[in-house]
């Protein structure tokens, strides 16, 4: 919790001190995904899609959410889509304004005998790109802000390489083989997770898209827990689990993983997630995109801050990628909104 | 090291300006300080030319730093004043207001919108106030009454009787466009009224003539399930959803 003894902490320091759950002069605002929008791609000369393919554009970009937003972490890989583009799957890469995305109805493996993890996983362009961004930014940030990197769990990327219909199918009628797939493609999750690390990553999100809408906190559990614990094992940084929809169902296996942070959707109030996590993980996120980020006023925005700052919430962010029309005046609120909860309550 | 500005509420957006490099314009609603005598709203004679009231103005401004984008703007500037009959606020630099002093904030989006698809080869001129309406084949005419009230009515060979139900939907569509009311039998603006009311007549709340701006919006009008679902897709567009969400 915030303490007003505690002296002027930088951005980098405040943040991975939210992570440890350790003492902080005031709350981070964090973003373990991306803040980028199309008028800070004017800005800085950094449209998409290019700036998810040049780690230059991608870098100057991400900064924005640093220098622009005021937030205290900069996260420079904006979609989902860069590993699975290393291992072979067609990308559709969009335009300005909208996301790149896997054409998962296009899928390149069928069992798992049929994963083959290109040796050029950290040399494809898609995916040294970001390391190359991660250093860039390292260069010019030095240790002033927390930069923040991104690996895909083995979840979202066999959706991404088998289907989504075929890959949750397959977990129903052959949980041997879901599990073996699962097993193969965590050595994505974990070499490009290390190699962000090097690169100078101070911290990975680790989306892994077991989301309430399809998949149970059973099948969490089932499937997904111990290979969690294993990356929190593994990956030699706080490592921030991401997972959409409403997941309290899951919570509880969540806390167990050794996770430092799992950033949540505003589908979970945030008292009732911060009553089942505990002192064990730290919560990041939960302010609503597409109602209030998106499509409300600063004063909605600040509403939402307010309410989990009072639960208790570690670090304030989005509680996704945002919507790449929202104004910048409304992401610009959430660092406002903390600031007068913090000079309101000391 | 900040260099974006504040610059009022986002009104709206067009995320890539289809006219010049794919720029991303917006709409931004500011309140400027003007002199009351320089309203043409219903304001009290007796308080006219002694006070200064806020009155909403609009930026159109992009962050892109392209050459040319400043020509850009001006020429989106210049479309609104036309299509929109907005004008400049004195003594800043190239914001827009309507002579009224009201916000109009779907209309006054709705003419940015246009002004942003304006092909520059086209005569740039103010939309006529009547337009062909291509279900029934009747010119649909809107006539000004004075006071911010506008009649619709249609003209040619209504041999199939479509007339009464047209005018209904070109009536609900301004209304709904434009934020406009209906009014009574006798005229008067009334807002939410439904009795007694003129079904062929709208009015905007600020009692001001927009005869520009009805053309306008008039264009659009006859299918607002068209624009509403046009906004609905372009609000979907850039926004992230989870693999298990997608089907591409």
């Amino acid at each position: 919790m915030p303490q007003t003894q505690i002296p002027e902490m930088t951005s980098r320091q405040r943040v991975l001190a939210a992570l440890q759950r350790l003492p902080v002069d005031r709350t981070p605002v964090c973003n373990p995904t991306s803040v980028a929008t199309v008028e800070l791609m004017d800005l800085v000369d950094a449209p998409f899609p290019q700036a998810n393919r040049d780690p230059e554009l991608m870098a100057r970009l991400a900064a924005t959410g640093y220098t622009e937003l005021g937030f205290d972490s900069i996260m420079p890989v904006f979609s989902i889509i860069q590993e699975s583009s290393a291992l072979g799957c067609r990308i559709q890469w969009e335009q300005k304004d909208n996301w790149p995305t896997v054409k998962m109805a296009e899928p390149i493996w069928k069992s798992a005998d049929d994963i083959d993890i290109p040796a050029s996983l950290l040399t494809h362009p898609d995916t040294s790109c970001v390391l190359e961004a991660i250093r860039l930014l390292r260069r010019d940030y030095g240790d002033e802000v927390a930069i923040i990197g991104k690996t895909m769990g083995p979840w979202s990327l066999a959706y991404h390489c088998f289907g989504v219909e075929a890959f949750l199918l397959m977990s129903l009628d052959d949980p041997d083989q879901t599990k073996r797939i699962l097993d193969k493609l965590k050595a994505v999750t974990v070499d490009f997770g290390l190699a962000q690390i090097e690169a100078g990553a101070d911290a990975l999100t680790l989306p892994d898209h077991a989301t309430g809408d399809l998949v149970s906190g059973e099948y969490y559990q089932r499937y997904l827990r111990d290979l969690h614990i294993e990356f929190s094992e593994r990956l030699t940084c706080p490592i921030i689990l991401h997972i959409c929809g409403r997941t309290v169902d899951r919570m509880e296996y969540i806390a167990q993983t050794g996770m430092a942070a799992f950033h949540f959707d505003s589908k979970n109030q945030p008292a009732e997630s911060m009553n089942i996590v505990g002192d064990r993980l730290s919560l990041v996120g939960n302010i609503n995109n597409p109602e209030t980020l998106f499509s409300r006023d600063e004063e909605a925005v600040a509403a939402e801050v307010v309410k989990n700052l009072d639960a208790g919430v570690q670090l304030i962010g989005p509680e996704c990628a945002i919507p790449l029309q929202t104004s910048i005046e409304n992401l610009r609120a959430i660092r406002q909104a903390v600031r007068d909860w913090h000079k309101a309550t000391n | 090291m900040r260099t974006t500005i504040d610059i009022g509420t986002r009104i709206e957006l067009v995320p890539m300006d289809g006219h010049f490099q794919d720029i991303t314009v917006a709409l931004y609603r500011q309140l400027v300080e003007t002199m009351v005598s320089q309203i043409n709203g219903q304001i009290n004679s007796q308080i006219r030319d002694l006070a200064n009231i806020d009155v909403p103005a609009f930026l159109v401004h992009s962050y892109s730093g392209l050459h040319g984008v400043a020509d850009r703007l001006q020429q989106i500037i210049r479309t609104m004043m036309v299509l929109g009959e907005l004008e400049p606020v004195p003594n800043t630099d190239g914001k827009l207001r309507f002579a009224c002093g009201d916000e109009h904030h779907l209309a006054v989006r709705r003419v940015f919108l246009e002004a942003c698809k304006f092909d520059s080869a086209e005569r740039l001129a103010p939309r006529p106030l009547s337009t062909l309406d291509r279900k029934s084949g009747l010119t649909v005419v809107v006539d000004s009454l004075g006071q911010g009230q506008y009649r619709v009515r249609t003209s040619g060979d209504d041999a199939e009787g479509q007339s009464a139900r047209r005018i209904d939907v070109i009536v609900n569509g301004l209304l709904k466009l434009g934020e406009m009311r209906r009014i009574n039998a006798n005229g008067v603006n009334t807002p939410g009224a439904t009795d007694g009311v003129a079904e062929d007549c709208v009015a905007f709340p600020c009692s001001c003539s927009h005869d520009a701006l009805v053309g306008l919006l008039l264009l659009r009008a006859p299918n607002v399930r068209a624009v509403v679902r046009e906004q609905e897709s372009m609000a979907a567009r850039g926004v992230l959803s989870a693999p298990s969400a997608r089907t591409l």
